[in-house]
């Protein structure tokens, strides 16, 4: 007899502890990002052997290195209503580091997210004042991962290194390191080249609980050198790395990020 | 009955070690001066524990920050000189390279917003980086010195006593090197307890030494920081080719050849003065206010008061200044043992 009670009081406590587990994910899911790195029509490559690609202006290049920093991710529901991936002050959480080199990094995942169809994203390309008004910071912001910029303006938040033969600098290297946060009317060469990037669907993505749909973005590196913003010819220019020598490159950064294509699952 | 006595004892003392941290005579308390201005210091992401000073004394003083094992921090900034470097006018990095400014004195640096001669860095945590990482300092990059610290078993344990977590990342570096240099308060010298009534007098000669000093020199070296922290012209040169100043970080050309106002404290330890270390004594720094200052574009405004740029001084006051100069000597400061050479 007792040991019936016991395994009945058991099996209350399991489906007990199972109805909470079931209220706490039923309201929440998961959502993917891909940051995915092209070159027109064509994937990416990094270190190529020769100079596979060519920018506006006619020049063949190489990339050696990509990388950039997506914070203060929004999402929209049909519904309008917007959910805000957390940021934390020291940097542990919110701030994502894009590396072409480590594919691991190109993909984001999103948790906590309220269930419900969800057709828009915004996204911060930078790192903001706060991050180098409050000293070291932890984790993709570790200064240790060579983007500090210690000496005068703090990160480079987008960095796009490779080779040309058009370029005059050693090597035929090209180097756009892209920082700057802060605008100040009394130094025109201070200038903020952050930019908040909003991107419809075109699609919806459903989050809820044991699916996880993908948003695939695409970052264009030629849509990069060449925009609004303006074109670049490493031949002029190869070499820039104070906030107001890459205030035009930056201009271009928005309009080089599209929404590919969304995966349901 | 003298087990239970014995087990008493074990209690107590279990209680007092682990309260340690809260008794008015804990030396690990950062403690603000009745004469300093508040400080700026984020102390609100790093506050001071017994293990993280402790590891950033073990950090200050270890060469393994540089890339052959041959430069600490300590090298070029030495207590015994209110941290500043004791022998070189260009301080000697690995391979005996040298840079082109002269190495400043660390104290009451959680007072301070702008580092470096040129305001280049603007938060504490960020100045190790600098001579980590540069080519004729320390030569090393921060991902290397991390992993060199990760090696180290002992170092591992440090940090893990420090910060609680397994692994180190250079976050926790620059923190423990920030809570050490935070705690370097030099607030004790013959002035300070004079101007607190602590029972300290000065003399005569550095009384009238001390009225000269704000007539003439306080508009820049205000406040009992002796610095108001602010980037000037102070007439060393008429061009500025060599070393352009503040203009190589904000690129403006109106803050060409303007340098920190540095604070006067431990003054007289600190020789040589100014940005590149050109005048070895005082005598020659006081001449060069005196009579020497060469006008520019840019040169600071409170040097230009007078019929000729400069400052003017009689002999007898330059003496009478010196003499000030030195009651801001805090002969405490350079024996703290608490930033002295940790022992094995």
């Amino acid at each position: 007899m007792k040991s019936l009670y016991s395994l009945l009081i058991a099996i209350a406590l399991i489906s007990f502890s199972a109805c909470s587990e079931d209220d706490a994910n039923s309201n929440e899911g998961t959502l993917a990002l891909e940051f995915d790195n092209i070159v027109g029509t064509s994937n990416l490559e990094l270190n190529t052997a020769n100079t596979p690609y060519t920018n506006s202006n006619g020049e063949a290049y190489k990339v050696t290195w990509l990388t950039y920093y997506v914070s203060n991710v929004k999402l929209k529901r049909e519904d309008g209503t917007i959910y805000e991936d957390e940021v934390k002050a020291d940097g542990s959480a919110g701030y994502y580091l894009i590396d072409e080199s480590d594919a691991e990094s190109q993909q984001v995942v999103l948790k906590n997210v309220p269930k419900g169809n969800y057709t828009e994203i915004t996204f911060t390309i930078g790192v903001d004042a706060s991050q180098v008004d409050e000293g070291a910071q932890t984790g993709p912001l570790d200064p240790a991962k060579g983007l500090f910029w210690s000496w005068n303006s703090g990160y480079i938040f987008m960095a796009i290194e490779g080779v040309s033969p058009a370029s005059t600098e050693t090597d035929e290297a090209f180097q756009y390191h892209v920082g700057g946060y802060k605008e100040d009317v009394s130094n025109v060469n201070l200038v903020n080249n952050m930019k908040t990037i909003t991107l419809n669907f075109g699609d919806v993505a459903p989050v809820k609980p044991e699916h996880q749909p993908e948003v695939h973005l695409v970052f264009d590196v030629n849509k990069l050198l060449n925009g609004t913003g303006e074109s670049v010819t490493f031949a002029t220019n190869a070499s820039r790395h104070s906030p107001k020598a890459c205030e035009d490159l930056a201009g271009n950064i928005t309009a080089a990020f599209e929404v590919d294509h969304v995966h349901a699952n | 009955m003298r087990k239970q006595a014995v087990y008493v004892l074990a209690l107590a003392g279990l209680i007092s070690c682990g309260d340690a941290d809260m008794s008015p005579d804990n030396p690990y308390a950062f403690e603000h001066p009745d004469n300093f201005p508040d400080p700026v210091y984020t102390f609100e992401n790093n506050e001071i524990t017994r293990e993280g000073f402790e590891l950033g004394r073990s950090l200050f003083y270890d060469p393994i920050l540089s890339i052959d094992n041959s430069i600490s921090c300590a090298n070029c900034h030495q207590q015994v000189v209110a941290f500043s470097d004791p022998v070189h006018r260009f301080s000697r990095g690995v391979n005996d390279k040298a840079g082109f400014r002269n190495a400043p004195a660390i104290q009451n640096m959680a007072f301070q917003g702008d580092f470096f001669w040129d305001g280049g860095v603007k938060h504490l945590d960020f100045v190790p980086i600098n001579a980590i990482t540069s080519e004729v300092e320390m030569g090393e990059t921060l991902a290397h010195v991390v992993g060199k610290l990760q090696n180290s078993e002992v170092y591992r344990e440090k940090f893990t006593k420090a910060f609680g977590t397994s692994g180190i990342d250079s976050q926790q570096v620059l923190h423990a090197l920030s809570q050490f240099m935070n705690m370097m308060i030099s607030s004790n010298s013959r002035y300070d307890k004079y101007v607190r009534n602590e029972g300290e007098t000065l003399t005569a000669i550095e009384l009238e030494g001390l009225s000269l000093f704000e007539k003439k020199c306080a508009s820049c070296h205000t406040t009992d920081l002796f610095t108001d922290g602010s980037f000037r012209n102070n007439g060393l040169d008429a061009t500025f080719e060599k070393d352009r100043g503040r203009e190589r970080i904000t690129e403006l050309s109106e803050d060409r050849g303007k340098f920190k106002v540095p604070s006067l404290r431990n003054v007289e330890l600190t020789s040589p003065y100014m940005h590149d270390g050109r005048f070895e004594t005082l005598e020659q720094v006081l001449n060069h206010y005196a009579t020497q200052v060469k006008d520019s574009e840019t040169l600071d405004p409170s040097l230009k008061t007078e019929v000729v740029p400069g400052i003017s001084m009689t002999d007898d006051e330059k003496i009478k200044i010196i003499e000030f100069l030195k009651t801001l000597t805090d002969r405490e400061f350079i024996k703290d043992s608490r930033f002295s050479r940790p022992r094995k």
